[in-house]
């Protein structure tokens, strides 16, 4: 059996390991076009910052390949699949064929039309890759006036303007939203983090977008053009708004695909025999109850652990994902976990505030089915369970906003490890069916 | 312990070690003024990783009058491993235990977020995400070595999981299954 894997990130690497752990003998490429072997590709701003360094940024040990006895094949593009033939073919005109094929390409970066901006210049780009960390850090040395222009308030935006900040370089962040990270915070918690934002040597630019950048006559930007008529110099330019499943090379194989990879409940997708999983994948949003894109890390390995444990034979189904994400910024921890901005009328929501903290909490009924998290995150574990498990917790409402979030554990798991009464446990039997001795057995 | 089970000492050589709580046992230690097992565990770790990367890895919450120790518990296909961005978390085969390797963690507390049982501290401070490593070097873990209530308790894999069957199996049934606990 040879297996072959796209993608030599979190879910390809998940599914590599999945295989092993049931197929100990067939063969298994992992094909990646970077040139490096896995690294911790979110970890890239923190490259800049130093807290990282080129010693500890890959994600496996050392000699995890050969240990494993996976064939690595760096810098090798796939450009297009042959699904019925069974045959990939790579950028310098080989083929590869392979008996069950997992595709996990990621994202690539998204770049809004821009007047002016130009990839190929050293002082602009996206920020995804360690190759673009490591231009932005040679384009921080080169900086004569030491501004920087991030376009984009999400989460590659902030950790980009942190990593160009620790560089030395005041940093302005341009965001279309009316705050940072507005598809995850709501207003008071957005404000909060601008503020610390601001603080710390980075501006905010919210509602705002690049319409124009200028150049100079060797093409790098001398300063860019809002659309609010705000003209902002600028050494360096980073656009950060998001990624887009990477699947152009997809055309044409038959493999379905709706904005990201189709898949089924074993992460198959419309093709027999090919896997899916990643940020490419739609797969099922728990909380919103429709298929999604869900790209984040913790997913992504879920993903390739299940549909590689499929490609080895064991069946295995994946119920689906829900959005969350943690960040700190300059030493204020945020945890947002799946729905923050609740549209509906009957979803209700509750709120903590006070100097340093903000919990918010929001709950559809009895259910909670999202949380924000400002300050202090102890126990947000916990509510993310609750939340992906959708379970009832009302009663708790005033305990989590008080940050006691560890009385649910205590309350459940007490009960279940209390095995030395050698009587009856008391507890919420709610959810079990009547009980009695004659339909026991 | 039940004396039908496999021989305890045959399961610890076997099979790997796990700590089973009896929390109804624990109560904080509070006469004493300080938790015993936290205690322990602050000075070994301080010992293992070094000043930087001290702290207690075990925790105890108070609930009324419940006490609980918060502590790994290892799970199987854990998530703070899978939610792990620098792969500084990893299951170690060898003893079966979840450890991390704290040189390479950054504090981007995705584990934190992600662990159910509230297991995972962050250390603000230093900027690593602090978490038991069941003492798998050591023959018995140290808060088990330290509680003298009972509520920790050091056991193999297959009495581990027998008495955790039991106790969920009480949880539903308690009344009338036979205590064989003890």
């Amino acid at each position: 059996m040879k297996y072959v894997i796209i993608g030599n990130s979190y879910a390809g690497l998940s599914c590599a390991d999945a295989i092993r752990r049931f197929d100990k003998s067939g063969e298994v490429v992992i094909i990646s076009d970077e040139n490096y072997r896995a690294y911790a590709r979110p970890l890239i701003s923190y490259y800049l910052e130093g807290k990282t360094t080129e010693e500890t940024i890959w994600y496996k040990e050392d000699d995890y390949y050969e240990k494993n006895n996976f064939d690595l094949m760096l810098g090798k593009k796939v450009v297009s699949v042959d699904t019925s033939a069974k045959r990939l073919v790579l950028d310098d005109g080989s083929a590869v064929n392979y008996d069950k094929l997992f595709i996990g390409p990621g994202g690539t970066p998204f770049i809004p039309p821009t007047e002016g901006f130009n990839p190929d210049s050293p002082m602009m780009g996206t920020f995804t890759k360690f190759d673009d960390a490591k231009k932005m850090e040679r384009a921080a040395k080169m900086s004569k006036r030491k501004e920087a222009i991030v376009v984009g308030g999400g989460l590659i935006g902030l950790k980009a303007s942190e990593g160009l900040r620790a560089l030395g370089l005041h940093t302005t962040i341009v965001e279309l939203l009316p705050r940072v990270l507005g598809l995850a915070l709501d207003e008071v918690s957005g404000n909060i983090t601008s503020k610390k934002l601001n603080e710390n040597g980075i501006d905010t630019a919210t509602g705002e977008t690049v319409t124009k950048i200028n150049l100079d006559e060797s093409g790098n930007p001398v300063s860019v053009l809002l659309k609010s008529g705000k003209e902002l110099p600028a050494d360096i330019v980073v656009v950060g708004v998001g990624v887009r499943p990477n699947v152009g090379f997809l055309e044409g194989s038959g493999i379905k695909i709706d904005r990201g990879i189709i898949v089924d409940k074993t992460m198959m997708t419309s093709v027999k025999d090919v896997y899916a999983g990643g940020d490419a994948a739609v797969i099922y949003d728990v909380i919103n109850k429709r298929p999604n894109i869900i790209a984040i890390v913790p997913l992504a390995c879920e993903e390739g652990r299940v549909a590689g444990t499929n490609m080895a034979g064991v069946y295995r189904e994946y119920p689906g994902g829900m959005g969350l994400n943690s960040v700190e910024i300059y030493g204020l921890p945020i945890v947002t976990i799946g729905l923050t901005n609740p549209s509906n009328e009957t979803q209700n929501v509750y709120v903590f505030q006070d100097d340093n903290i903000y919990r918010k909490l929001v709950y559809d009924g009895e259910v909670l089915v999202g949380a924000i998290l400002l300050g202090d995150i102890s126990g947000s574990g916990i509510l993310s369970a609750i939340i992906r498990q959708g379970l009832k917790c009302l009663k708790y409402k005033d305990e989590f906003l008080n940050g006691n979030i560890y009385s649910f554990v205590i309350d459940n798991e007490f009960e279940i490890y209390n095995i030395n009464e050698g009587y009856a446990i008391r507890g919420d039997f709610e959810d079990l069916p009547e009980f009695s001795r004659t339909n026991w057995r | 312990m039940s004396k039908k089970l496999t021989n305890l000492e045959e399961d610890l050589k076997k099979n790997q070690i796990e700590i089973m709580l009896y929390p109804s046992k624990c109560d904080g230690c509070e006469s004493e003024g300080f938790a015993a097992c936290v205690k322990a565990c602050e000075s070994h770790m301080a010992e293992k990783y070094g000043s930087k990367y001290a702290g207690a890895r075990i925790n105890i919450k108070k609930k009324g009058n419940k006490f609980f120790p918060l502590i790994c518990h290892n799970c199987d296909e854990a998530p703070c491993v899978d939610a792990c961005m620098p792969g500084a978390r990893y299951k170690d085969l060898e003893s079966g235990w979840t450890v991390t390797n704290y040189k390479k963690c950054v504090g981007c507390w995705m584990c934190v977020m992600s662990c159910p049982f509230g297991a995972i501290e962050r250390i603000g401070k230093d900027h690593f995400a602090s978490k038991c490593d069941g003492c798998s070097d050591e023959d018995t873990p140290k808060c088990v070595d330290a509680c003298k209530k009972g509520a920790l308790k050091r056991i193999g894999i297959k009495n581990y999981s027998y008495e955790r069957r039991l106790s969920v199996a009480k949880k539903i049934y308690g009344p009338y299954i036979k205590s064989i606990a003890k």
